[in-house]
């Protein structure tokens, strides 16, 4: 082979890696119309903060109180924080006391208890599998101000909960929200 | 040391600064964010001669978004503990740091459509004669599923739940007028060896009329000036603060007795751009841990 025929080929490798890398991060190109817009920010930082599951009950039976474990992967209402690791946050939970059925006619006591939150500072956690350094049982209503996990950037927080039907509660469909606030403690 | 800044200045704009901002947008975009949006940047700095602002919203999931805006009061304070909260004050705000009451957001709702982004502007109109200083608020996002659904039960006789997740996301914004000073001082220090870590309780006041917003470092040294351990935190206090830093213990033939090295300054923190830093005193010294 040539010189000429192998800076070719080293050419064409360039290029395919090139449109590998175009094609593969196609999420990266759609992040840089912020990244273009933001480019006089003045701050770098930025705050996400996501439900990736809800707190799940399932079907209720009337008189019978139905606890969503907190450490079960199919029960757990699952919020992630992203953000700047190592930077320390300030969660507040605004819980509901009643969920309410669609006529708003009838109500569905819902309770937390002191243990049903944990927090955990890693991507591979689960409600089931904490990653290390997990916080567990905490007070949802008064959650401990936390740093974002300095290794993958994020913070996630299991919640658990449970519903008191009453035993003539009425059949249908209640409804409620959990509202979480988040905001970084040092600016 | 005291620090005086005269406005109108110069905002820059730094190549490397877009590139980490696309750098962090592109981390955080290909994490797992299946629902919830994404604000940035954390804080907005407005002035007497800047009196607007921005920041995007955007919604980096398959799935439209319901955004709204509004504003609320709150900053960061700390329990005997040393623990800090912010707790956030939506009405019959009476402080008169408040900004709450003359700051506009627009848009003020919105639905995000899937990976698309939203400016939203903020405006001023402060009141006339305003003492020299800073006023603060908190830009509180808030987003939801656009579209939300009951399950339905799968026997008609049961009770079915839907519980709908709001995130809300608080933002400090930050107006300035006229003479800036940053200044704090340390009201006491309290240092106490439990098990296998030193707990170190500051307690701090803002002798400024600006927010001190900077770095709180500390080290745990022995007899001979061995560092043991050291930690850091970022501080912003806006009138009084209590920081607690946990330092461990570890170590073979530490000697007796230990003590706590801290150094607070406004340098130090590279998650706020420079210009939007009030330069502030310094403080070091050192504790003898009890």
């Amino acid at each position: 082979m040539s010189f000429r025929q192998g800076t070719n080929t080293i050419a064409r490798l360039l290029l395919c890696i090139f449109v590998a890398v175009i094609i593969g991060t196609s999420s990266f190109v759609k992040a840089q119309d912020i990244a273009t817009g933001s480019a006089t920010a003045t701050i770098l930082a930025v705050l996400a903060v996501s439900a990736t599951h809800d707190l799940v009950f399932g079907d209720v039976l009337q008189g019978v109180p139905k606890t969503a474990d907190k450490t079960l992967v199919a029960d757990a209402g699952v919020f992630q924080i992203t953000g700047a690791g190592g930077k320390e946050i300030s969660m507040h939970f605004q819980l509901p006391d009643y969920l309410w059925n669609s006529t708003n006619e009838d109500r569905l006591v819902i309770a937390f208890s002191g243990t049903d939150a944990d927090i955990d500072t890693t991507a591979a956690g689960t409600p089931a599998v904490h990653g290390a350094g997990a916080i567990v049982d905490q007070d949802p209503h008064n959650l401990t101000d936390t740093s974002i996990g300095a290794t993958d950037n994020i913070l996630q927080i299991f919640l658990g909960g449970t519903v008191y039907p009453t035993v003539d509660q009425r059949a249908d469909a209640y409804a409620a929200d959990i509202i979480l606030t988040v905001a970084y403690t040092g600016n | 040391m005291d620090s005086k800044i005269e406005y109108p200045r110069q905002t820059k704009t730094i190549g490397w600064r877009g590139i980490l901002f696309a750098l962090s947008v592109f981390l955080l975009s290909i994490s797992d964010l299946s629902a919830g949006v994404l604000v940035a940047p954390t804080s907005v700095i407005l002035t007497e001669t800047k009196r607007t602002g921005r920041l995007t919203v955007q919604n980096p999931t398959d799935k439209p978004k319901e955004v709204t805006i509004h504003f609320s009061f709150g900053v960061p304070l700390s329990d005997s503990l040393g623990d800090v909260k912010i707790s956030l004050q939506d009405s019959a705000i009476t402080d008169p740091r408040s900004a709450v009451d003359w700051i506009k957001a627009f848009p003020r709702k919105m639905v995000l459509a899937p990976n698309s982004s939203q400016v939203v502007r903020f405006v001023a109109r402060p009141p006339r004669d305003l003492p020299d200083g800073e006023y603060w608020a908190r830009v509180v996002i808030r987003s939801q599923e656009g579209e939300t659904s009951i399950p339905a039960a799968s026997d008609q006789e049961k009770i079915t739940t839907r519980l709908n997740m709001i995130m809300q996301t608080a933002i400090a914004l930050k107006y300035r007028t006229g003479n800036l000073i940053s200044k704090l001082e340390v009201v006491s220090t309290e240092t106490k060896l439990v098990d296998s870590a030193v707990s170190i309780l500051i307690d701090m006041v803002n002798r400024g009329n600006v927010s001190y917003i900077g770095l709180l470092q500390c080290r745990l040294v022995d007899a001979k000036g061995k560092i043991i351990s050291k930690g850091q935190v970022d501080l912003a206090v806006y009138r009084d603060l209590k920081r607690r830093i946990v330092l461990p213990v570890a170590g073979e033939n530490l000697q007796k007795p230990y003590k706590v090295e801290v150094a607070i300054a406004t340098e130090g923190r590279t998650d706020i751009a420079a210009e939007d830093l009030i330069a502030g005193n310094s403080i070091e010294y050192s504790a003898l841990v009890e």
